[in-house]
């Protein structure tokens, strides 16, 4: 596992400590044509995801990982699919925990 | 102040009479029994000597010193008994007539056996007549009463003293007639077991679903119904086999009835709540009337409601009776019992003036009749009062409350409390917040849900204390056991439940059940299926039947022997075995430890087998990081 640029657990609130950093999100997709692609945060926030699609349909929910371009923006390096039911509350719980109390138990 | 007690009057109510009011003495009383207050009294005739029950309703009489020891007290209603071959009188009511009195004569403890005691008291009074009649008798009985020499003589003979008539000899006399006149109506509080002619008259506030079980004795059936009476007296009535076929369709909640012959035992605290230390099992001999004429004398349900912020301080398991506004009706979902029967569970929220709200769970057959009739009311908006008679309180999340089998819901009952509850919440206890003494249900976790981990269950040895003990544990299945993964059951219905017995081939090659006492061509095939399931701590042995085997493995008993046995085909059967490991699930275990033989094992039971969710085990798990941090 490559932990020399470990990616940030966020939502799109914790979004904005991390500007220029490497993080990850899942966003429900709302609309995607081309370059971007645009998202709700699990936390309601809507997020801008910069870079091609992956060659796959995309689902419901994705996780994206890549660098924060800005408040509410990201560059994404990396797509998953994260089928079409998730879990919202609780993936924003895990942002939450992971950098608040137990953010030293996180990369 | 001197005085005469009624001479042999011991010796005639071991004989049986019960109409002679007597005068006796009490030489001793003694506290007995444990669930309840009993008294034994001693009582003397100035000759001899009797124990005697006090009905508990005299207890008072005792407690307030109004009779003590060397009380001359008057017999009214009494009854003689034979307990243990021992008699015994039992004394239903009576009057003091001298508070504390010096002992009179030189009592003697009257012998027990029966001859002895006949010959005793005709030895005393050789001049009396042994066929009674109804002669006054007074003149003689005072010259009967010379005590021993040298006792002290009593010189007064009260005015209240009835006479007298010795006892009839009935053995000498052939077989003696039967008394067919009817029992007379006692309250409920003063039925005991040592009294054989009573009758009761009370209504019936509760009626007990019929119910089937299974034991050593074999098949059997049972039903219970309460009963209330004008003086507030409540009891069971509880029959069982042939005599549920006979009073089962005549029970009517509400009705008013006469019953008599039945036999009184010990009430059964940890299903019978009610306030008696008695309950009645009717026999083929009992006698069970409808009152048609009752008068309205008996109330038609007793109630002693709890604020619910009195349930907070109740004990757990306690039976209470709670009235409260409806606020809110959950939907019913079918729960699974700890005996692999599935009930319906609805859960609603209560409130009172006491500012505070409980859960309210209902189980089985209220779920649906009163409980959607709840919904519907709330959900249109209407608050109904409800009252709960006979709920049980319980710790699982805070302090809820839950239905038991003889529990009643009565909807908008007609009873001043409802009044006022309704009162108070018009005029503003709606818009009240009161607080839950009931903790929330923790999300993606059933309440009273113990977790534990594998190694858990042996580090804290589960199963070793006298209950089992049931846990849940998130595991996955490592290996499955492929030889003899099912038996050969019963398939016959017993009731509305499958037999499920362990059949055996008989000589013809048909199926037989032992406990049907059945043939039958084709069997059906349960799981009995030995597993280990590990998790992060370790590894168990576990054992699942049939609706977990099927959960654990996607399908039927049945099909998999035929694929193993019948199509041999080991390829497809093994891709069944396989597809089935490393799955993760929650299991719900029953923990017990039992003789194989000589040795201790603890065995574990799956009694429910889920697939994990993995949404809802992550609520379950933030909500546990939440607990550690506060």
């Amino acid at each position: 596992m490559d932990t020399s640029n470990p990616a940030v657990l966020v939502n799109g609130e914790l979004l904005r400590m991390y500007v220029g950093r490497k993080v990850r999100t899942v966003i429900q997709v709302l609309q995607s044509n081309g370059g971007i692609t645009t998202g709700k945060s699990t936390d309601e926030h809507q997020l801008v995801i910069k870079g091609s699609p992956p060659p796959f349909p995309l689902t419901n929910f994705v996780e994206v990982i890549g660098v924060a371009d800005s408040n509410q923006s990201i560059c994404a390096e990396r797509w998953t699919n994260f089928g079409n039911t998730f879990d919202t509350f609780s993936y924003n719980q895990l942002c939450q925990l992971a950098n608040g109390e137990y953010k030293s138990l996180f990369l | 102040m001197p005085v005469y007690l009624t001479p042999n009057a011991i010796a005639a109510i071991n004989s049986g009479d019960a109409n002679s009011k007597p005068l006796v003495q009490v030489l001793e009383i003694k506290l007995i029994g444990n669930s309840q207050d009993r008294y034994r009294l001693l009582l003397s005739d100035s000759v001899s000597t009797q124990h005697a029950m006090l009905a508990t309703q005299l207890n008072d009489r005792v407690k307030s010193g109004r009779v003590q020891k060397g009380s001359i007290v008057q017999l009214i209603d009494y009854i003689c008994s034979t307990v243990q071959n021992r008699k015994i009188i039992v004394v239903l009511n009576m009057e003091t007539i001298i508070p504390d009195c010096e002992i009179i004569g030189n009592p003697k403890l009257l012998m027990q056996s029966d001859s002895t005691s006949q010959k005793s008291s005709s030895a005393n009074k050789p001049e009396q007549p042994a066929i009674p009649d109804n002669r006054h008798l007074a003149t003689t009985s005072c010259s009967n009463s010379a005590p021993k020499p040298g006792n002290k003589m009593p010189s007064f003979r009260p005015t209240v003293q009835p006479p007298y008539r010795p006892p009839p000899n009935y053995k000498n006399h052939g077989p003696i007639a039967k008394n067919d006149a009817p029992a007379r109506i006692i309250p409920i509080s003063a039925l005991n077991p040592y009294q054989g002619r009573w009758a009761i008259k009370a209504r019936v506030t509760a009626k007990g679903d019929l119910r089937r079980y299974n034991n050593a004795k074999g098949d059997g059936k049972v039903f219970s119904f309460d009963l209330l009476d004008s003086d507030g007296g409540e009891i069971r009535v509880t029959c069982f086999n042939a005599v549920v076929d006979r009073f089962y369709d005549a029970i009517e909640v509400g009705k008013v009835y006469l019953i008599s012959k039945g036999n009184l035992k010990p009430a059964q605290k940890n299903f019978n709540h009610l306030k008696n230390e008695w309950e009645i099992f009717l026999e083929s001999s009992s006698t069970v009337e409808l009152c048609p004429d009752e008068d309205g004398s008996i109330p038609k349900q007793q109630f002693s409601f709890k604020p619910i912020n009195e349930i907070e301080s109740s004990e757990n398991n306690s039976i209470i009776d709670v009235i409260g506004i409806v606020e809110s009706v959950n939907p019913s979902v079918p729960i699974l019992r700890k005996n692999g029967m599935e009930t319906q569970r609805r859960i609603l929220n209560l409130k009172d003036g006491s500012n505070r709200s409980v859960e309210l769970t209902l189980w089985g057959e209220l779920c649906n009749k009163q409980g959607r009739e709840l919904q519907q009311m709330v959900e249109s908006g209407v608050f109904p009062v409800l009252a709960v008679k006979a709920a049980k309180v319980n710790n699982f999340s805070g302090k809820s409350i839950g239905t038991i089998s003889a529990t009643q819901l009565f909807i908008n009952p007609d009873c001043p409390e409802a009044y006022g509850l309704r009162d108070w919440f018009d005029r503003g206890g709606k818009n009240t917040a009161s607080q839950s003494i009931s903790r929330d249900i923790m999300p993606g976790c059933p309440r009273n849900e113990v977790r534990k981990t594998v190694s858990q269950i042996k580090d804290e040895g589960l199963g070793r204390a006298d209950k089992p003990d049931w846990v849940t544990v998130k595991a996955t299945v490592s290996f499955i056991k492929t030889d003899n993964f099912c038996y050969t059951a019963c398939p016959l219905m017993i009731g509305d439940r499958q037999c499920s017995k362990k059949v055996t081939r008989s000589g013809n090659a048909r199926w037989q059940c032992d406990r049907c006492t059945q043939e039958f061509e084709e069997c059906d095939y349960r799981y009995l299926l030995q597993a280990q399931v590990q998790d992060h701590t370790g590894l168990t042995w576990v054992t699942a039947f049939q609706e977990s085997g099927e959960e654990i493995l996607g399908c039927s008993a049945k099909e998999l022997y035929l694929l193993k046995y019948e199509e041999q085909d080991d390829v497809r059967f093994g891709e069944v075995i396989r597809r089935s490991l490393f799955s993760e699930y929650l299991f719900r275990l029953k923990i017990k430890e039992e003789m194989y033989g000589e040795e201790q094992r603890v065995k574990i039971t799956v009694v429910k087998a889920e697939k994990l969710n993995y949404s809802a085990e992550s609520r379950f798990l933030l909500d546990l990081i939440s607990r550690i941090t506060c």
